[in-house]
């Protein structure tokens, strides 16, 4: 893909615009790679994209106050979200596309009524004070970018070289075999969805910071290409196998895809539809039938 | 009449059934008794039409037919009662009976409920079940539903020509005697309507009912005789009835135990919901075998010391400590290792390689601060593999893709290593070919001497006499009788049987 | 025994006395909640929910779960009104041809939503939500993201026109709900979908084709998310992309919240229409007592947590041996 539209234009492979389609999707990036531990464990996290919102509406109103504190808040804020969809999946029994989508609820709840219904704004100044190291470039790369990698690295660095990232193996492999090697599994899935609200959370304040504002509705349209990156990395809905870098991979894919469909003038209402049947198309695929007995 | 004339099955290379003929006359009850393994159930599938044979000719009346689902084989007449019922429980009784037969019952594409109503009391009187058929199917009593489960295959008579051919698979398994008894004669009052093919460890139910009784072992139908007079303890022997080999378990290499290092202690036990009574001791080198039929509830015992099932009363000590903490964590990390039957679900995670298998129970040993010591890892891997001789290319296979001796060799070694003292073995040797048995015996008499508590649950009742130090023998439950098992004065099969049955 | 038939026989009724137990607390706190004009504005809020819920109902009853909603109640709402302004405008003319055509569309989008589910082996809450999507944007591509006005007097009658104080629209609803009952009782299909809810595998080997009835009901589904387009359409008398909105976690929150079980073979039509009621009381009775409506997704996730949870705490219905 990012061949044909080079072909087309020799621009678009050029550096800067390569580094430019890379900073654009630094938020996306970071959610998908949240989420990646949710589905890695057989979950699914359709919170993600409301506890972005609430993160940049949160980030907005922390930061008079508390400056670069503000990120932390709105990064515990995450943490604690997802928590809640942990401690609900495990301990209440309730299937996690519908307790994410319940704290979902809640998150925009939190988001529309700390925002009054409204966008609001970063004073400049403030911003800059506190935030304007994210914004900046090293080398012609943007900041964010690196940041986005890094933590892409940390992810990466949880999910192979620690234990919490061999357990989440282990449970896409099966709980079952979790429990009777003696492992507290429910801690570990927990943890899995806490990673993800946390990882969405930084991902809203990073795009709150880029955009210099927050509203309940300002990372709207992120859920989709986020599971779509997991998913089409490599990652499949039944978990255990791919993991991060497959989502570092599924995000460059999303983001080329936009990035030539805008090239091409296909309307922005196109991609849903393209990205809904990809998303399909990559479920079937990859999905590994021997560990559902009845598919419902 | 229904006949099975030579009939072969092979599973994935092993030969289940071994040209076996049966026949059933009408009207007739014919008894199938057998061990676990002998392919009592695998026939019982061929028959209703669950399994397919690979030889051999099924007749009704002496026509051959052939059934390619259990629906197959209910439009000819043949229908299963299932032991685990397969009433749908959220349905009421008229719809569970008519379940997938609602035809003739719509008008206009309404359902005439009345109408259903009526066939159904006219199935239900049939096994003298008089309950209103729009009842809630959870709400009756297991009894009830067994009979419901009955009337439901009688009312194939309706549809079908001939005369019906019912298999009661372990039907009596959970009731009292009183319902026992009901169910007998509702069984015998309906033999001029089918002929029934009873399947029990309850010999002496199978005797009682019966007309004839097949015993099938190994695959092959090795008698067949005249219910009247019939001896249980002959039958017995008949369905067992094959030399302990010595040498086969081991025996050579079995050392006495310990006596003065108690590893674990049950005292007084009560097991989770099940109202018994269960003392034990285990002591450092000691192999017990918990002995019983399926469902005498040695499985339970297994799980409570395992942490995943909390005792109602008593105390179990794990070194002395009483327990109170009631978890696989907790026993874990106190040095219990479980080998579950189910091993591609409990025991091996597919998908992982051979070292994170391995040190999934003791990662804590092999990491600092959270970071895993891969390279550790993979030498303890590298060094079980040698030492069990696993056949794998690398640590870095795919567990999922070994073949069942050696994911159990995996599983073996995770717990060996992990310094498990007291390993809980639940059908070890399940589903492996002899030489892979062989190797599982050997580690079992390796751990031994090594001075690790084991407790069996084995496959087949020699196993468990060639391996043991000790028997308890289960039934309902509770344990009935311990036997001794020293080498060269090892109690016979008949010894435990009695007990058992 | 009794006394656990009776502990069954109150649970079924909680939802119930959650209902009429919220109409009191709202009342008590604003007496003008319990007046016939506020009770027609539930009512018409309730009315397209409750034939998205419905829809819905089928499906978990089953024991899988539909997330396209959004995107087919926007579809459907703007093909009826594109086919409405393009026949003349009215239903009393050649306009009334919309009404079919769009439950025709529901029901296709139901059918791809099913086939997808079934034939690809999709669990259906990842199916249902990419081709939920998928929905989205093809009514943007429909619409170009324009709204369509649909000024048409007989068509909005459902809204203006009130018999006993009620408009039209909740009479309407009340047919469908009535017609949803039959099909849920009274027909084989419906009968089936509580025989594969309550057991799978059972329902398979008495030879019941569980694929083709999981299809049938995607498809019933399909044409009862059209009847709610058709609703909110007559309700706003705007047909855009957004009709759909937030009919995804109203829907799924009404039918726990009614006690219709999750793992599916519980519950059923009547169950849903308590569940919408309860959804849109809160709503409404937060407005009334002066509370802002944003935090009516808050309180509806909480409350479908408890529901789940309260639902599967429940006795088991499998056989206890």
């Amino acid at each position: 893909m990012l061949l044909l539209v080079g072909m087309r234009d020799i621009n678009f492979l050029s550096p800067e615009n390569l580094i430019n389609l890379a900073a654009d999707v630094v938020p996306l990036l970071i959610m998908a790679v949240g989420m990646t531990f949710v589905i890695y464990i057989g979950g699914i996290d359709l919170s993600s994209q409301s506890v972005a919102n609430m993160s940049t509406v949160l980030a907005t109103i922390a930061l008079p106050t508390f400056g670069v504190g503000a990120g932390i808040l709105v990064i515990a804020a995450g943490l604690v979200a997802g928590t809640v969809s942990g401690v609900v999946t495990t301990r209440l029994k309730v299937p996690s596309f519908i307790s994410t989508l319940a704290v979902g609820g809640i998150a925009l709840s939190v988001g529309q009524y700390a925002s009054g219904q409204q966008a609001l704004h970063m004073d400049t100044a403030q911003r800059q004070h506190a935030f304007g190291w994210m914004t900046g470039q090293v080398a012609g790369v943007p900041v964010s970018l690196i940041l986005a990698l890094a933590i892409v690295a940390l992810a990466w660095f949880i999910q192979t070289r620690m234990m919490p990232g061999r357990i989440f193996k282990a449970l896409g492999a099966g709980e079952p075999v979790v429990v009777a090697s003696g492992i507290r599994a429910e801690r570990y899935r927990i943890l899995a969805f806490a990673l993800s609200g946390m990882f969405a959370a930084l991902a809203g304040l990073m795009f709150s910071v880029r955009l210099s504002g927050g509203s309940p509705t300002l990372a709207e349209g992120f859920l989709l290409p986020a599971i779509v990156a997991v998913l089409v990395g490599g990652t499949p809905l039944t978990g255990g196998v791919g993991g991060v870098l497959n989502t570092l991979i599924g995000t460059m894919i999303v983001a080329v895809v936009r990035a030539s469909m805008l090239y091409f003038n296909i309307p922005a209402t196109g991609q849903q539809i393209f990205f809904g049947v990809v998303l399909i198309i990559a479920i079937a695929t990859t999905i590994d039938r021997s560990k559902m007995r009845v598919v419902k | 009449m229904f006949e099975l004339v030579n009939v072969e099955k092979r599973y994935m290379g092993v030969h289940v059934l071994k040209g076996v003929d049966f026949r059933i006359d009408d009207g007739e009850i014919v008894g199938l008794v057998g061990e676990n393994g002998a392919g009592k159930s695998t026939l019982m599938k061929v028959i209703y039409g669950a399994v397919q044979h690979d030889a051999g000719t099924l007749l009704v009346d002496g026509a051959p037919v052939s059934f390619r689902s259990p629906r197959d084989a209910m439009k000819r007449g043949v229908g299963m009662v299932y032991q685990e019922q397969s009433l749908i429980p959220n349905l009421t009784v008229m719809e569970n009976i008519f379940l997938g037969f609602e035809k003739p019952f719509v008008r206009f594409g309404a359902i005439n409920w009345k109408k259903m109503a009526e066939a159904a009391r006219r199935q239900l009187a049939k096994v003298r079940l008089d309950i209103d058929p729009g009842t809630i199917t959870a709400r009756l009593t297991f009894a009830q539903r067994q009979l419901v489960e009955l009337a439901k295959v009688l009312a194939l008579e309706e549809r079908v020509e001939g005369k019906l051919v019912i298999l009661l698979d372990e039907p009596t398994s959970v009731l009292s005697r009183d319902e026992i008894e009901l169910l007998f004669s509702v069984v015998r009052a309906l033999r001029h309507r089918a002929s029934f093919i009873f399947v029990s460890h309850r010999l002496d139910e199978i005797v009682a009912l019966s007309d004839r009784i097949y015993v099938l072992k190994d695959g092959v139908v090795v008698d067949v005789m005249e219910a009247k007079g019939a001896d249980i303890s002959a039958i017995q022997k008949k369905m067992v009835g094959r030399d302990i080999n010595g040498e086969y378990y081991r025996e050579d290499r079995q050392a006495p135990y310990d006596p003065d290092r108690v590893l674990l202690e049950l005292d007084h036990v009560e097991i989770a919901g099940q109202g018994n009574d269960i003392s034990l001791t285990l002591h450092a080198g000691e192999v017990l075998a918990l002995v019983g039929v399926e469902g005498s509830g040695r499985e339970p015992i297994l799980r409570t010391i395992f942490g995943m099932l909390r005792p109602d009363r008593g105390t179990l000590r794990i070194r002395g400590e009483p327990v109170h903490a009631f978890s696989p964590a907790h026993s874990v990390a106190h040095g219990v290792g479980y080998v579950p039957r189910e091993r591609k679900v409990e025991g091996i995670a597919s998908g992982m390689n051979v070292f994170e298998n391995m040190t999934l129970p003791q990662m804590r040993n092999y990491s600092h601060a959270g970071v895993l010591d891969i390279r550790a890892e993979r030498d303890l891997a590298r060094e079980w593999i040698g030492k069990l001789s696993i056949k794998v290319p690398s640590e870095y296979a795919d567990c999922g893709n070994l073949s069942g001796g050696n994911q159990q060799k995996v599983v073996l070694a995770k717990w060996r290593s992990s310094g498990s003292e007291i390993i809980l073995l639940d059908h070890p040797t399940r589903g492996l070919d002899i030489g892979a048995k062989e190797d599982v015996y050997a580690m079992i008499r390796d751990m031994s001497a090594h001075g690790v508590g084991i407790i069996l649950v084995a496959d087949t009742l020699e196993e468990a006499i060639g391996l043991s130090h000790t028997i308890a023998v289960i039934k309902d439950g509770e344990i009935k009788k311990w036997f001794s098992c020293q080498p060269k004065a090892k109690p016979s099969l008949y010894d435990l049987i009695q007990y058992m049955v | 025994m009794n006394r656990f038939l009776a502990t069954d026989a109150l649970r079924k009724w909680v939802p119930l006395l959650v209902l009429v137990g919220l109409c009191l607390f709202f009342t008590a706190l604003n007496p003008n909640f319990l007046s016939l004009r506020n009770f027609a504005r539930i009512a018409i809020s309730s009315s397209p929910a409750l034939m998205v819920a419905i829809g819905v109902t089928f499906v978990i009853l089953m024991g899988s779960i539909d997330l396209s909603m959004e995107g087919t109640v926007a579809v459907c709402a703007v093909v009826f009104a594109l086919i409405l302004n393009a026949l003349g405008g009215t239903i009393a003319g050649r306009g009334w041809v919309a009404l079919p055509a769009a439950l025709l569309v529901g029901a296709a989008l139901g059918a791809i939503n099913g086939i997808v589910h079934v034939k690809l082996r999709i669990p259906s809450f990842m199916a249902s939500l990419s081709l939920g999507f998928v929905g989205i944007g093809l009514s943007l591509l429909i619409t170009g993201g324009d709204r369509i006005l649909i000024d048409d007097p007989p068509f909005r009658s459902l809204l203006t026109v009130r018999v006993e104080g009620f408009p039209l629209m909740a009479y309407a609803a009340l047919a469908c709900l009535l017609v949803a009952w039959f099909i849920q009782d009274h027909t084989t299909v419906g009968r089936n979908f509580y025989a594969v809810g309550g057991g799978e595998d059972l329902a398979r080997a008495s030879g019941l084709n569980v694929g083709r009835l999981r299809i049938i009901g995607f498809v019933l589904a399909g044409v009862f998310y059209a009847l709610g387009a058709i609703f909110a359409v007559a309700r706003l008398g705007i047909a855009e992309t957004e009709t759909g909105r937030n009919f995804m976690f109203m829907s799924i929150t009404s039918v726990v919240v009614g006690g219709t079980a999750l793992r599916g073979g519980e519950g059923g039509v009547w169950n849903t229409l308590v569940g919408v009621l309860i959804v849109n009381v809160i709503g409404n009775g937060m407005v009334v007592i002066g509370l802002a409506d944003y935090f009516q997704d808050g309180v509806l996730g909480l409350l479908v947590i408890a529901a789940v949870y309260l639902s599967t705490d429940r006795r088991s219905l499998s056989f206890v041996k």
